[in-house]
């Protein structure tokens, strides 16, 4: 069962605004989204081999080799605020 | 009633690979901020990151090093927090099947502390507060981290120290990691706690955060053990909390309070596939691992007799240790190389640092020989040491320095010629001697080594100049 407190809590944990009168049709939305993925439970899980990931696939790695960067410009390029190379958080009043 | 200290270590060592993680950026301290960057690593959605292959290695290295069992099979997972250090708002990590669980460090009393996982993680980026506003530099985000989690049972200060320092020395050794505290790559997070002497039951512990230097480390926990005993004994209930300690003040504060509490949502990374290591490749590792510092410290105070200070003080840094096996190799006394090393080349190291890089002119070989003239009996310790020095800073062998006729030594004609001309230059010496002054024929063997220019042996002439006078 999925609670009021809980949305508040996750809304609070990623930093969501959601208004007081949301919070029921959101409680509701999140339970059912819950419940759907929870008919998994109802598979049987006789003969299946144990499996780690979806696609079976192991050990997919990348030499050390170091490879240039981008520019900086580049990087910076979405930033709402630049100041001195770095990304700027502005202070909030 | 007495009370005890309770403490484990959570410390993140930054792995010492070319690259990031999950990407081929460089992992190289410093540069300007934002420039070893790329999509990855800043966390732009559509990335896909792909794991370096030497971080698995250098951490399971690190777990063979200390002990622990290796997982055949493990996997990354998010952890998710909103922070501006970390753009993607989850940290790539592994939650519940680390590469090494189940390890320990054996400290020099005897107890072990008990490891309880090592995990490979990305670090995040570096803020910097200025005037309220926060400033982002992500060339340290994605950078390869290990985090060691031992469990509760350091019981003292000392212990804490010895077994950070013990962490960082087993790091360097093999080559994982330069565990510079002071630069970040090797950080620890604290948990202290009291508990009655004698009580098996954990008390309530507080978190003192992001620790990077090993007397402020032994700092914070005393003051934090005498807060949460001053707390008890008025009656007071520790409060599980994270503190930063403050190095000016010698205290600790609160960093994030109750209703922050950590609910880190943890679910497998779906970018990445599952990490399969099979008993072959963690034999072929283990065959890497060289031997540790304290195994050559029993080593060299077994088998070459030398002090455990003075081993220790060799062992402690890999390259000098590899130095002084080389230059020790096939010499009557490796006591001479190790005094070489400890008494004249380390007046040329002055720092920590200097001592670990063990940049030098003269090479093991150069000292092997110098030693062998000694053992041969060609030249004495004196000249020995005034030859090395020349050698340090010159990087030339021996033989530029010593001439044959130094090598020759005196015969005892000679010898007995020196010693009469010290008695008859030396009358107030010789009367001083008579007198019973003993000390006085020092100076007439004195005058015997100025005179041959530190050829004569001192030992043989003291004999001789006594016979003399008597």
């Amino acid at each position: 069962m999925v609670t009021r407190e809980d949305v508040i809590n996750i809304a609070r944990l990623s930093k969501l605004y959601i208004a007081e009168e949301e919070l029921d049709e959101m409680t509701k939305a999140m339970g059912d989204i819950i419940k759907f993925a929870d008919t998994i439970n109802v598979a049987s899980e006789q003969g299946v081999e144990e499996f780690d990931n979806i696609n079976n696939l192991k050990n997919a790695f990348r030499e050390d080799v170091v490879v240039p960067s981008y520019e900086r410009d580049e990087i910076l390029k979405n930033a709402n605020d630049i100041d001195e190379g770095h990304f700027l958080v502005r202070k909030r009043v | 009633m007495q009370y005890e200290m309770v403490a484990g270590f959570e410390t993140h060592v930054e792995l010492a690979t070319n690259t990031k993680i999950f990407c081929s950026c460089t992992t190289q301290f410093g540069g300007d901020p934002n420039t070893h960057c790329c999509p990855i690593c800043i966390g732009l959605p559509g990335v896909l990151p792909k794991l370096n292959r030497a971080v698995v290695q250098y951490a399971i290295r690190a777990g063979l090093a200390t002990n622990c069992h290796i997982a055949n099979i493990s996997k990354m997972d998010r952890k998710n927090y909103c922070y501006p250090d970390l753009p993607k708002a989850y940290q790539i990590s592994q939650y519940d099947k680390p590469l090494c669980e189940n390890g320990y460090v054996q400290l020099s009393n005897g107890r072990r502390i008990r490891l309880n996982r090592i995990h490979i993680e990305e670090d995040a980026g570096k803020l910097i507060h200025k005037r309220g506003d926060t400033y982002i530099d992500y060339n340290r985000g994605g950078v390869p981290l290990i985090e060691i989690v031992s469990e509760p049972d350091i019981r003292s200060v000392e212990e804490a120290k010895e077994y950070v320092e013990k962490l960082q020395q087993i790091m360097r050794y093999i080559g994982v990691s330069d565990c510079r505290m002071q630069e970040g790559s090797m950080r620890c997070d604290v948990n202290v706690s009291v508990r009655p002497v004698g009580s098996d039951k954990l008390g309530t512990r507080t978190e003192i955060k992001n620790m990077n230097s090993i007397t402020f480390i032994g700092k914070a926990m005393e003051y934090e053990f005498n807060r949460q005993v001053e707390l008890i004994e008025s009656g007071g209930e520790v409060e599980q909390q994270t503190l930063r300690y403050n190095d000016s003040e010698n205290t600790t504060s609160p960093m994030r309070g109750k209703e922050d509490a950590n609910d880190y949502r943890y679910f497998r990374d779906p970018d990445l596939v599952t990490i399969s290591v099979s008993d072959e490749e963690i034999d072929e590792l283990r065959k890497t691992i060289p031997e540790l510092h304290f195994e050559k410290v029993e080593r060299y105070v077994g088998q070459f007799s030398l002090s455990e200070k003075d081993a220790s003080n060799i062992a402690k840094y890999r390259r000098i240790a590899e130095f002084f096996e080389q230059a020790s190799d096939g010499v009557k006394n490796p006591k001479t190389v190790a005094n070489f090393i400890i008494g004249q080349i380390f007046r040329r190291l002055e720092t920590e640092d200097d001592k670990e890089s063990f940049d030098i002119k003269t090479t093991a070989a150069q000292l092997r020989e110098l030693v062998k003239l000694i053992d041969d009996g060609k030249i004495r310790n004196n000249l020995a040491k005034s030859t090395l020095e020349q050698m340090l800073d010159t990087g030339k062998p021996a033989s530029e320095f010593i001439s044959e006729s130094d090598m020759a030594g005196l015969d005892e004609s000679a010898l007995e010629g020196l010693c009469r001309k010290a008695v008859e230059s030396n009358p107030k010496a010789v009367e001083d001697f008579k007198k019973g002054k003993q000390k006085a024929v020092k100076s007439l063997v004195g005058f015997v080594m100025k005179e041959s220019r530190g050829k004569a042996d001192a030992a043989a002439a003291e004999q001789l100049i006594i016979s003399i006078i008597g």
